[in-house]
């Protein structure tokens, strides 16, 4: 258990002069795009008079050298100050928070379904290894992975929504009715439905193939021919000894999306309407909102140091002789 | 025999007119429903007295309102102001503001309101306030329901522009004392008009709700507008569908989806509602870069592009051929013609024309046929301006020009044509806005050439006669001479081509037939929806 401490610890101090290379180079590249916010607003005005352009351009302080911007940025962020963004009028955190529910909502949902289906369809896969159950799952996974997914959500769009009218096309919730209490829980979960499903098929191909191939290199170990010459049975072998084993791959490649998790997805985001993180990091791009965008590459990065030191954790429970050093 | 089919006659005649006018209130209208209506792409404020961006505008329209209201034909209506009437010298205006209207926050409406916000927040503010409320001078208050704008100079432009979507009026009580530009009501408005902000699900909706205070006697007839932000057009195509949404203007709904859903018995599609903007496209020369600094060899491109095939074959039909720097919609104003005008529309053998206009210039073809390269940039704004450059690289190529495409994003692009003018001709789109000299001579006229600051003089041309007929055309009162000044000024601009006009854009609005009342006048979705009602 020290050991896991320490090795917290050493990560949380390792992870500030990390993070802070991140801001630098972040706010150097996105200075290297040409035209500014103050360009993009007054583009979308359709008209604006110079003075208003140079007002704009002070407010946001672009009148200021770079490497000045830079360092009041920096200046802030250590004081855990995201700043504010002018396009919405509104402190960078509020903007970045409003959204972080409905990612979180998507992308956990995402991840259980293409996990958790996923193992199971490796495992069935595997265990029932060249029959027409595995060739059946393989090709399935093999075409969900090979669509694109802005064309699977569209279909889905059509044949369930305007077709059968089971599920409403786009957004988070019904905006004529305005539910509150557990009929807006429900009313998520049924809008929901279609982006979970679109974005976990995906997913899903991954962690069947990537479970399929594991459990196969496992099932051929010297350990497995041992618990066999024991006498354990071929469902205390698969499920006790090959499956903890196989699971480590699909530990670590989970722990890569979760990752990318906050970033969302764009292209789900945008076909179902949904209010992501995706799309608002995808729009701030465009209109050059970089203290927003910055917001956001700053707290995906957290999330990934935050992630990877916990899957390191969890390869030390699942696998004892794998140490927290 | 012949009484009866007089009356019969005269009965289809009344239909016909019904049918042909449905007059607002012919119909009975019922209260109640809400409307869902589309705007793409969210925007990004809602402060319409900082940005004209047009899904700001769209939103808070039904929010604030402004001293007069256009209606069909660009007939100034009352709305804040019940009457007004105009000095001889055209110097002073003086305004009956209406009794007993309040704000959405209960505080009563006065003549302090009309003062503070022309002169504190719009001319200081709005990206165009400064250029259209110049001329006043001050906002004289005598009483509390009178307001008497000073101008400067006459200044005929001035009536139309005070309509809620271009100059909405903002609460003193609320700005006094604070910087407009980070005023609170930036996220949250507080206005007159009949719906009242309650919130706004960044990502998802602007939720609007009935002012049931509204000054207007049983209007608004809607209890609420839910405005939605979808990103996908193939989405919103859907969502109109299947009836989750019933409103969607400025081509949230994508042309290519438009004809299918017209045939559709529970959808109607409307280019109407858009006179207001008269939106037009274009091509524009940077005409300080050989060899576009001639202008024969700008006329011989303007001569050899087809406008009513780009129409038809890029943009599904929706447009109408552009004859010069103003808009169409001005016939009814008299400040359109053709008359004496370069026709560029109607030309036999457009290639062999313009290929003999560009040998005049001396721009011989090399042995390898081409006479010079260049690169055509292309507005960033979607498909239809990608197909637009293929067919004009296509034509070029047939005149012996080797075109190069550019694509970039928005504040690249803008920064190339207005910042850097890094550019030989790119396409565009500009507002003609309902005066020229709002939307007009910002291209034209010399002054008008101001690095960094976009949709103005990009192409950097100008001649002292046109600038002498924008400066005579901005403070003359009498139509009939204002009219003959700009068709001198038409005559001359299209003479000089440094803008080749090809066609006035045609957005699309289209509602679920349940809509009413869905477009009221000249301003369309930027309208205050007060008279919109759902049947059922």
């Amino acid at each position: 258990m020290t050991g896991r401490l320490a090795l917290i610890l050493r990560r949380v101090v390792q992870a500030i002069p990390i993070l802070l290379a991140i801001v630098i180079i972040n706010f150097l590249l996105l200075k290297l795009a040409p035209g500014d916010a103050a360009d993009v607003l007054a583009g979308e005005a359709g008209s604006a008079t110079p003075e208003y352009m140079a007002e704009l351009r002070a407010k946001f302080g672009l009148d200021q050298p770079v490497p000045l911007q830079l360092a009041q940025y920096v200046g802030r962020v250590l004081m855990l100050d995201f700043g504010y963004s002018f396009r919405h009028e509104m402190p960078v955190i509020d903007l970045i928070l409003a959204r972080l529910g409905p990612t979180l909502i998507l992308m956990v949902t995402t991840i259980v379904i293409a996990v958790g289906s996923g193992v199971l369809l490796g495992l069935l896969a595997a265990t029932g290894l060249n029959t027409w159950r595995d060739n059946l799952i393989s090709i399935l996974a093999l075409v969900s992975y090979a669509t694109p997914l802005f064309w699977v959500g569209l279909m889905l769009i059509v044949v369930f929504s305007i077709n059968l009218g089971w599920f409403p096309t786009s957004g988070m919730e019904e905006v004529a009715a305005f539910h509150t209490g557990w009929d807006r829980v429900w009313d998520i979960a049924h809008h929901l439905v279609l982006p979970a499903v679109t974005l976990s098929l995906f997913y899903l191909a991954l962690y069947t193939r990537l479970m399929r191939a594991s459990m196969l290199e496992q099932a051929g170990m010297d350990y497995v021919v041992t618990a066999r010459a024991k006498g354990l049975s071929e469902r205390r072998i698969t499920f006790r000894h090959v499956l903890r084993n196989a699971l480590l791959p699909v530990v670590t490649m989970a722990g890569v999306q979760v990752s990318s998790l906050i970033g969302g997805s764009v292209i789900v985001e945008t076909v179902f309407g949904w209010p992501g993180l995706g799309q608002l990091a995808f729009e701030s791009l465009f209109a050059r909102d970089l203290n927003l965008l910055m917001g956001i590459f700053l707290l995906s990065a957290m999330l990934v140091l935050v992630v990877n030191l916990a899957v390191d954790i969890l390869y030390t429970f699942l696998d004892p002789r794998i140490e927290a050093r | 025999m012949g009484r009866h089919s007089r009356i019969l006659a005269a009965l289809g005649l009344s239909l016909g007119l019904v049918a042909a006018h449905p007059a607002p209130g012919a119909l009975a209208q019922t209260r109640g429903g809400t409307l869902v209506m589309v705007t793409v792409p969210e925007p990004p404020t809602l402060a319409s007295y900082l940005s004209t961006s047009g899904p700001i505008g769209q939103v808070v329209a039904k929010v604030y309102e402004g001293l007069i209201d256009v209606g069909p034909g660009f007939e100034i209506k009352p709305s804040l102001a019940e009457s007004w009437s105009m000095s001889d010298d055209g110097l002073s205006i003086t305004f009956k503001l209406r009794q007993g209207v309040t704000w959405h926050d209960g505080k009563p409406f006065t003549s302090a309101d009309v003062q503070y916000g022309i002169m504190n927040v719009l001319r200081e503010v709005h990206p165009r306030g400064g250029a259209t409320l110049k001329v006043v001078e001050s906002v004289e208050t005598p009483d509390d329901h009178t307001a008497v704008l000073k101008l400067s100079e006459p200044a005929p432009y001035l009536m139309v522009s005070l309509n809620g979507y271009e100059s909405p009026i903002t609460a003193k009580h609320l700005f006094e004392g604070t910087d407009p530009r980070n005023n609170p009501t930036a996220n949250a408005p507080i206005g007159t008009g009949p719906f009242k902000f309650v919130e706004w699900q960044k990502g998802q909706y602007v939720r609007l709700d009935r002012n049931d205070d509204y000054w207007q006697e049983g209007k608004p007839y809607l209890d609420r507008v839910v405005v939605r932000f979808i990103a996908d057009a193939s989405t919103r195509t859907a969502a109109i569908e299947s009836g989750e949404v019933h409103y969607g203007a400025f081509g949230s709904i994508p042309n290519i989806d438009v004809p299918r859903l017209a045939d559709m018995p529970e959808i109607e599609v409307t280019t109407k509602g858009y006179e207001y903007v008269a939106p037009m496209m274009q091509l524009q020369f940077n005409t300080t870069k050989a060899p576009f600094d001639n202008a024969l060899v700008r006329k011989a491109i303007a001569t050899a592009v087809d406008r009513q095939f780009v129409i038809d074959n890029v943009w599904f039909g929706f447009g109408k051929p552009a004859t010069g720097p103003i808009h169409s919609a001005f016939e009814p104003t008299g400040l359109y013609t053709t008359e004496g005008v370069t026709d560029f529309i109607n030309v036999d053998d457009r290639i062999a024309k313009a290929n003999a206009m560009l040998d005049e210039a001396g721009l011989a073809r090399g042995a390898d046929g081409i006479r010079f390269s260049m690169i055509h940039d292309l507005t960033p704004y979607g498909e239809e301006w990608r197909r637009f450059g293929e067919y004009v690289k296509q034509v070029l190529a047939e005149l012996g020009i080797a075109a190069e495409l550019r694509y970039e994003d928005v504040p690249t692009w803008l920064k190339r044509v207005y910042t850097d003018y890094d550019y030989e001709m790119s396409s565009n789109w500009l507002y003609g806005l309902p005066d020229p000299v709002l939307g007009v001579h910002r291209q034209y006229h010399s002054n008008q050439i101001r690095p960094g600051t976009v949709f103005v003089n990009g192409t950097k041309w100008s001649s002292p006669e046109t600038d002498a007929l924008m400066d005579a055309a901005r403070i003359e009162n009498d139509p009939a001479k204002r009219a003959e000044i700009y068709h001198e000024f038409q005559r001359k601009v299209v003479d000089a081509t440094p803008i080749i006009f090809m066609h006035e854009l045609e957005f699309t609005t289209v509602h679920n037939t349940k809509v009413k009342n869905a477009v009221m006048g000249p301003l369309g979705v930027y309208h205050s929806f007060a008279d919109v009602w759902l049947e059922e």
